[in-house]
């Protein structure tokens, strides 16, 4: 395999799929391949296990979602194997009138997340999928097998949709340990496994839900998504609806630290690998969805002072943005790259850890998500 | 011996297999959905979901008439000689 140099983001559109590449600088950025033109792409990433592999979460509003990868950087794409939602009968669904014990299918709505395994388990990805569906592949998506501890959970009837459906949208591998596992779902809240994903334990203490009248249940928080640290995987960093929080116990409990931001309202979060102990939000209009203050902007906190700070004060960039979930990335290099991907179409770029902005020179669709897939190490 | 049917397909779905018209024996639009998901796996769970029911905006016309809001996989090609399959009017 040549080396490769390419920065490159990956940008999940309400229309396509979008590469864009640059090199280490991160100053000038090159609109490269477009795909899965008419489908609404939720999320994109990089396998780094398989340099040039991608993969995508199409959703096709009339042929339902599909997974798709790329074995080359995005030039072209095919289909993989797209996983049945099996339900048992005891659930709300249909019934399998011949075999009542039989699980029965549902319709798989929307495919939100996929989540390359870790370097030990090369072959192993992760999807996450409405309705609050948990799936794993060992062949690298040529099948899927569901978590049936998930997907079959005696709780699921109590579990609730968020306005974006009943999506499992966050995957989090510890990369100590590959049966470590962590997911979010809206509006469930978050779960830890430590066992390979048979038994799953809610993590949501201390994370307020506003919009119930238990204000802070054992699930039933709508958790936006959830980032881990880089350097130490038992702090994680969480955008909810009600608020943002840290955890510094692998999710066992959680401390609101979004109130100095007023209205700590948003929906994405990242932590970059070259600045451990930061996490990068932004903060929206609790009602309108956008970012409230006239411009753009984005709000670095840092663990270990416990301090927030602005890092676009100016009005360089005038106007209400909404950014989603997965609207937000930064890359492994140093100072580290911050990419925003908004919901009128708009990429902001930091080449240098929030210091400087630009925005990428394409009008893109509304944007789901943005990802990175980083160069080879120097 | 079950009819033998003309189905048509949009541009759309001829990116899931089928290149041009096909000729298919079966006396019901589920078993015409069978056999053409048999001849193209890529169009399984396309044009019926999971459950095995039409998606919500896909259209099945038999000569003409739309059976996706009635009769849907049910029904009968008895004497049918032409089948339609079409993604509906809708998105923006």
């Amino acid at each position: 395999m040549a080396r490769n140099d390419k920065l490159r983001i990956l940008v999940g559109t309400r229309k396509g799929t979008y590469v864009v590449e640059s090199d280490r600088t991160r100053r000038s950025w090159k609109v490269g391949p477009v795909a899965h033109e008419g489908n609404e792409v939720y999320h994109v990433v990089a396998d780094p296990r398989h340099p040039g592999d991608l993969y995508a979460a199409v959703n096709n509003m009339f042929f339902g979602p599909e997974v798709q990868r790329s074995r080359n950087w995005g030039k072209t794409w095919t289909e993989i194997a797209t996983p049945l939602a099996p339900m048992r009968k005891d659930r709300e669904f249909q019934m399998n009138e011949g075999n009542p014990s039989a699980p029965v299918p549902r319709p798989l709505n929307n495919l939100w997340h996929i989540e390359p395994g870790l370097p030990s388990e090369p072959d192993t990805l992760y999807l996450g999928a409405d309705p609050h569906l948990l799936f794993r592949s060992r062949d690298l998506g040529a099948s899927w097998v569901p978590i049936d501890a998930i997907n079959q959970h005696p709780a699921r009837k109590d579990w609730s949709p968020g306005f974006g459906g009943a999506c499992l949208h966050t995957i989090i591998i510890d990369p100590r340990d590959a049966d470590r596992l962590y997911i979010g779902m809206s509006s469930v809240g978050t779960f830890r496994s430590e066992d390979g994903g048979k038994s799953w334990t809610p993590t949501n203490k201390g994370v307020e839900a506003p919009f119930l009248p238990n204000k802070f249940p054992e699930t039933g928080q709508c958790v936006h998504h959830v980032a881990i640290d880089a350097k130490d995987p038992d702090t994680f960093y969480r955008q909810d609806h009600g608020g943002v929080y840290v955890s510094h116990d692998r999710m066992s409990s959680w401390k609101r630290i979004g109130k100095p931001l007023g209205d700590d309202f948003g929906f994405c979060v990242a932590s970059p690998a070259s600045a451990p102990g930061k996490a990068y939000f932004v903060r929206l209009d609790g009602r309108a969805r956008v970012t409230g203050e006239g411009h753009f902007q984005v709000q670095e906190w840092t663990d270990k002072t416990r301090k927030w700070r602005k890092l676009l004060t100016s009005k360089a960039f005038p106007g209400h943005f909404g950014v989603q979930r997965e609207g937000i990335a930064t890359d492994n290099l140093a100072p580290a790259g911050i990419y925003v991907g908004t919901t009128t179409g708009q990429v902001f770029v930091s080449p240098d850890a929030g210091r400087t902005w630009k925005q990428i020179p394409f009008q893109f669709p509304a944007i789901h998500s943005v990802s990175v897939s980083n160069p080879d190490p120097r | 011996m079950a009819p033998s049917i003309d189905v048509r397909f949009d541009n759309w779905l001829r990116e899931y297999g089928p290149r041009g018209p096909e000729k298919v024996e079966a006396d019901s639009v589920a078993r015409l959905l069978d056999v053409l998901e048999e001849r193209h796996p890529r169009l399984r769970f396309k044009v019926r979901d999971e459950t095995g029911k039409l998606r919500r905006y896909v259209r099945v016309f038999v000569d003409g008439s739309d059976v996706s809001g009635t009769t849907g996989v049910a029904t009968s090609l008895a004497g049918a000689k032409t089948i339609d399959i079409l993604h509906s009017v809708a998105g923006g």
